[in-house]
């Protein structure tokens, strides 16, 4: 029992309480927050492997001195294995995720602090909030505490995008909040029915039972379950039907807060997908929607982003775009496929959060978005548009940049699977996502600068400089050396393909 | 009764699931919307109790002098029961902050249509 | 037998609630399928649940929309 996994989540909240607190105090807030956020990242490095029960009940087969005495009604029978506690499971893949979600949260609250003209109030609150209702998400083996955060996650990103004050917004959010009412409830049902069949919340229990023949696993309920379950993991990712509203949404936050939103909808999405996974994939039809849905997103996105004018509503449905890259390797079923769309979640998170925060500073310096109106910011930020050059060659998938070693993973693992053809469609999808960047890219930085374009913040925070410079070093880091990140999925991923490596 | 409390009670949960669904989805005024989406939630936790129920059980409550076996032959389970309350809460909360951009969003628009105010 | 009638009560409230033209009425009718709730949740052995659904169903859930109401438009347009 490591004391840090629950920290995990604990210190992001006692972070928002905290500097609500701190209300008004500007200068004292940039300085303890930057602190408060810097933890972030550093308590996945330090805490050791293994599951935190909660409350210290553990199952009765680690706890033998609880269950001398027991009837051997429990100890003689599958009860003993039972997870009694909330479970929060740690292992390496979790390592990485909340390591990259720090960073991702500590880089983007830093740029807010010093891009925001009043750096107090609920925005900082909101981020942290997310940040750790994602933590525990990606943490918990426990369905029901994963449906109570997957609904902070969501009022969560709503505040991100009620305080940003960009036209449209408050329309945006409830439009999101009324789906997401029909959605959440549906969650709770499906989770309902797998109570109601399993007589578990617990993902490990609810898996064994299936496996060992408890419960009958061709049961239609679980069946409509999974199609429940399904439908708000859509919801969750912003996969079809459900991604223009997601675009929407994160056009409509500022640039600092889509970074952020981004990274909490990969994550959820790899969460749930996870989950969907280990649970239904002996119904092969699951594999099919995964495949099924990842095309549909990959597709849709990435296309009507080429069609879109304002930048921040087409990196945002490129970055839907992107997850059904990490949804194929996903639906692949093969461990080798696996690893590779979760190393792809994993890029995506880094480049998405990089070019929102790249292209940000065209916002923070114009308070502009619409591509038709802007131009010629080459001249006044050289470094900046560098750096956001680089980024779009790291989304396209250029060497040696770390996309590229995801997707030529996926494209590898595609073929060993017998599906060639996904492969050639995801050539063809980076080829559109490169072109669609650099329409972007031309039309902001070279074209020459129209007349009635005002600059209103010269110059851009030396924070966010130093936030993209960070970017491009984790992501040249992880383009050379890839295992540093798929050691550290191997084991979930021979695990999820059922232990085939 | 030819069929008994608990599949009833299913039954009702599903059919405020649907009118719930039904409101927010058709329905064009938004307080009717949030209206319809409070019913979906309760329909939710109303199949959640239904599931927990015992037909012929009692309550989860250990009394001094039951005997133990036959507490736990006999007593509904709580576990539904304990997510329903957490349920609830967070359906509240949800439903308020929709109504807080309600009226900001009418005092923009002036209006409470939803095709009005939601359509681009 | 009253789990039946608590259960018509529960599906005829709401339908009543969503047809209403004036939204304080709609608001104050959504107290009635909440209080009808918590008592079948007494029924179906719940208690505790009962009490917690009784106070936000049949109080907070229609005073907010009742409030929300107030502060914008009673009649539907």
């Amino acid at each position: 029992m490591d004391l840090l996994i629950p920290l995990m989540v604990i210190v992001p909240i006692i972070c928002a309480l905290f500097l609500n607190l701190l209300h008004k105090k500007d200068r004292t807030i940039k300085a303890i927050a930057i602190t408060l956020a810097l933890i972030l990242p550093l308590l996945p490095i330090l805490a050791s492997y293994g599951m935190h029960y909660f409350g210290g009940y553990a199952p009765l087969t680690e706890n033998p001195t609880l269950s001398t005495g027991l009837p051997s009604l429990i100890t003689g029978t599958a009860l003993k294995t039972f997870h009694p506690a909330i479970t929060y499971s740690f292992q390496g893949a979790q390592k990485l995720f909340i390591f990259i979600l720090g960073l991702v949260a500590f880089l983007a609250i830093m740029v807010s602090l010093f891009e925001t003209k009043r750096p107090s109030g609920v925005y900082g609150f909101m981020m942290f909030m997310g940040v750790a209702s994602l933590t525990a998400i990606l943490l918990t083996d426990d369905i029901f505490n994963f449906y109570v955060f997957f609904e902070i996650a969501a009022l969560a990103t709503v505040g991100v995008v009620l305080v940003s004050q960009v036209k449209g917004n408050y329309e945006t959010a409830l439009k999101y909040m009324i789906l997401g009412g029909i959605a959440s409830p549906l969650l709770l049902l499906g989770i309902a029915l797998l109570l109601g069949v399993t007589g578990n919340v617990n993902i490990t229990d609810i898996i064994s039972s299936l496996k060992s023949g408890m419960v009958n696993p061709q049961n239609p309920v679980i069946l409509m379950a999974c199609g429940l379950i399904v439908f708000s993991w859509l919801y969750g990712s912003g996969l079809p039907p459900f991604h223009t509203i997601k675009s929407a949404i994160y056009s409509k936050a500022l640039p600092h807060g889509a970074a952020l939103l981004q990274a909490f909808s990969v994550f959820t999405f790899v969460a749930l997908g996870i989950i969907i996974l280990r649970i239904f994939s002996y119904l092969p039809i699951s594999q099919m929607i995964i495949l099924g849905v990842s095309l549909l997103a990959m597709i849709l996105g990435i296309t009507m982003a080429l069609l879109q004018t304002d930048i921040k509503r087409m990196f945002g449905f490129l970055a839907v775009g992107e997850l059904g890259y990490i949804g194929l390797g996903l639906g692949l079923g093969t461990a080798y496929g696996i690893t590779a769309g979760l190393f792809q979640a994993v890029n995506e998170v880094l480049i998405t959060a990089f070019l929102f925060i790249g292209f940000g500073t065209i916002y923070y310096q114009t308070g502009e978005s619409d591509i038709r109106k802007l131009g010629g910011m080459m001249i006044k930020t050289p470094l900046v548009a560098l750096l956001v050059l680089l980024a779009g060659f790291a989304m396209a998938g250029v060497p040696p940049l770390n996309a590229f070693q995801s997707k030529l993973m996926l494209i590898q693992a595609s073929i060993q699977a017998g599906l060639p053809e996904l492969g050639v469609i995801m050539i063809l999808m980076s080829i559109v996502t490169f072109m669609t960047f650099m329409k972007a890219f031309h039309a902001v930085y070279m074209r020459p600068k129209p007349v009635e374009l005002e600059i209103k913040n010269e110059k851009i925070p030396q924070a966010t400089i130093l936030a993209l410079l960070v970017f491009l070093a984790v992501c040249i880091l992880f383009g050379l050396f890839p295992h540093l990140v798929t050691g550290f999925l191997q084991t979930l991923s021979i695990s999820l393909a059922g232990g085939m490596p | 009764m030819i069929i008994d409390t608990q599949l009833a009670s299913l039954f009702t949960a599903g059919a405020l699931i649907v009118i719930g669904i039904f409101a927010a989805v058709f329905l064009d005024n938004l307080i009717k919307k949030v209206i319809g989406l409070a019913f979906i939630g309760d329909g939710t936790n109303l199949f959640l109790i239904a599931m927990g129920y015992k037909p012929g059980g009692i309550v989860y409550i250990y009394l001094p002098g039951m005997a133990r076996d036959w507490f736990a032959q006999n007593a509904a389970y709580p576990l539904p029961f304990a997510m329903v309350l957490t349920s609830i809460v967070i359906g509240a909360s949800t439903m308020a902050v929709m109504l807080g951009i309600i009226m900001v969003l009418y005092k923009k628009h002036g209006s409470l249509k939803a095709s009005k105010i939601l359509g681009d | 037998m009253i789990e039946y009638i608590l259960m018509i009560i529960i599906v005829l409230g709401s339908i009543l609630a969503l047809m209403q033209r004036d939204l304080l009425k709609a608001a104050i009718l959504t107290g009635i399928p909440g209080a009808s709730l918590a008592f079948l949740y007494q029924y179906l052995l719940a208690p505790d649940v009962a009490l917690t659904q009784a106070i936000v169903g049949s109080a907070i859930v229609p005073v907010f929309i009742a409030l929300a109401v107030y502060k914008t438009r009673r009649v539907e347009d």
